[in-house]
């Protein structure tokens, strides 16, 4: 669950990012974050990751209160969030299982359980065959999903999704967001930031729309693949 | 910490010497020089005080006896003399006993010479070494207020001069420690800066997916401790084989050096274990400790 209380955001050089913001994302929702560049989404997001602190206001992710939070428990608060980049940021001197692995070797998760849980979801992703292959040998579809395995593998709470689709073909794109509500459906929350309104229109879903920032718009539409 | 992360951390450690090896090349190198530049001052350091100790030890005070005493006054003064703080050993030598020396000493020309002094005119004397040389000039002064005291003899120029040597020698190996120690962590944390920017992406992820600061920085620390380890060990297999061929010089080879009290070095195998660990405790500390000077700056996401 994420929850904003009257957040806002001034940065040093005394831009406001975001203005008195309130929100809720409940457990199990796919929300969509949409608006202009410099709108404000990613102050939002790196306000969930606990990458800045809010200026006035509450920020409640996965239970954890944000504001009173210690730097020391921000480790136990990421590992609750899986987190994909429309860069990918995948380590291109390892492998696809290891880029995988690499997540639950960091939370000292036991080896046997890495052994399992790492096959899996590189298959849920589709890409068991190429568990050797290294990033530069996938095209930016595969590595997207290789990422999409990384944030689920440590079987987080909340998937944040920051333009995943940015740097990959129009066409992969539906199928990553295909591959996030399928993930959804699972139980887990997804908060997807993008500009593709297309991608919004097709699937539907919660629309929050930001600009200058406060929340312009949040409503739930229906989507046009529902139709077909 | 589970024991396949402890074995996962080291070997990213070690790999990390491996794909970063110029620049741990460069580390290795700079720390060696370093670590034999400290070894070797404070060996040299070591040794000086000990010859400086050597000379010490053999500085005696001469305490001339008034003439005419009896062995009664002598003793009384023996007392008094010995029981002064900072009087060591104090041994009485007789006006016979010196003439005796002094004649032994001579040519058959000076002896003949003397054959026809009609007394002995050398004092009695008292020999005395002392606790602390620094107090030789106070310790004179005292004695020779007491009764039945002619005069004082006592090396104080020398003595304050190899007193002044020692402080110098100490301010001087001091500072070069505390300078290459200065050299060697920079130049150890900006390698590491290099090694942390090559992998920030990593770093990045890491702190996004929940990793706590030391499970980023415990790679880097072993890499840093594993390259001042080895500097250590090539600093030490210098020192020994160096050394003991300064030591041959000064105690084999020259015997004259004796005279100066310059044989009374360490020999290497005194100093092995001290020398050891000296440089394996300095090497894996500057090497550590540089790198976590530089991973900071990255683990701040």
């Amino acid at each position: 669950m994420v929850e904003f209380k009257d957040v806002s955001v001034t940065y040093s050089s005394g831009v406001d990012a975001l203005n008195k913001i309130n929100l809720k994302i409940n457990d199990g929702d796919f929300a969509f974050v949409v608006g202009p560049s410099g709108a404000g989404k990613s102050t939002l997001i790196k306000l969930v990751l606990k990458e800045i602190d809010a200026t006035s206001g509450e920020v409640i992710v996965n239970g954890f209160n944000l504001r009173k939070l210690r730097r020391r428990k921000v480790p136990a608060l990421r590992r609750t969030i899986g987190v994909v980049f429309q860069d990918f940021r995948l380590i291109p001197t390892m492998t696809v299982y290891e880029n995988v692995a690499f997540v639950l070797r960091v939370i000292d998760a036991p080896a046997k359980y890495i052994r399992s849980r790492v096959p899996y979801v590189i298959n849920l992703v589709g890409l068991s065959s190429k568990a050797k292959s290294y990033p530069t040998e996938l095209s930016g579809g595969e590595q997207q999903r290789v990422a999409l395995a990384r944030a689920l593998v440590n079987d987080p709470q909340l998937i944040i999704a920051d333009e995943p689709t940015g740097n990959i073909d129009p066409a992969l794109s539906y199928e990553i967001v295909g591959l996030l509500k399928g993930i959804n459906e699972c139980g887990t929350t997804i908060l997807m930031v993008t500009h593709e309104h297309d991608l919004v229109r097709y699937f539907g879903g919660r629309i929050i729309n930001i600009n200058s920032g406060s929340i312009a718009f949040d409503e739930v539409i229906g989507g046009t693949n529902e139709n077909q | 910490m589970k024991i396949s992360s402890i074995r996962y951390l080291v070997h990213q450690g070690f790999k990390g010497i491996w794909k970063n090896r110029m620049m741990s090349f460069a580390s290795f190198c700079i720390m060696l020089v370093s670590l034999l530049m400290v070894g070797i001052s404070l060996l040299l350091a070591l040794n000086i005080n000990r010859i400086i100790g050597g000379i010490e030890d053999k500085s005696e005070v001469v305490v001339q006896i008034k003439d005419g005493c009896t062995e009664e006054q002598i003793d009384e003064l023996k007392n008094k003399i010995g029981a002064l703080p900072n009087v060591s050993t104090i041994e009485f030598y007789s006006k016979e006993k010196a003439w005796e020396s002094m004649v032994k000493d001579m040519s058959d020309e000076e002896k003949e010479l003397f054959h026809y002094a009609d007394d002995n005119f050398l004092p009695d004397t008292f020999r005395l070494t002392v606790h602390d040389i620094k107090q030789m000039t106070q310790t004179t002064t005292q004695i020779d207020t007491i009764d039945n005291v002619e005069s004082t003899r006592s090396p104080t120029e020398l003595t304050d001069v190899l007193i002044s040597i020692r402080r110098v020698l100490g301010i001087i190996s001091g500072a070069i420690v505390v300078a290459l120690i200065i050299v060697c962590l920079i130049i150890i944390s900006n390698t590491t800066r290099a090694s942390v920017f090559a992998r920030r992406k990593e770093i990045n992820i890491m702190k996004y997916v929940g990793a706590k600061n030391s499970f980023i920085r415990i790679p880097f620390f072993i890499e840093g401790m594993v390259v001042g380890l080895l500097a250590a060990a090539g600093a030490l297999g210098l020192t020994m084989f160096a050394y003991d061929g300064v030591y041959s010089i000064f105690n084999d080879d020259f015997k004259l050096w004796s005279v100066l009290g310059v044989n009374n070095l360490y020999s290497f195998d005194d100093l092995f274990m001290p020398v050891t660990i000296a440089y394996a405790v300095a090497g894996a500390l500057i090497g550590a400790v540089g790198t976590s000077f530089s991973t900071g700056k990255h683990l701040k996401v």
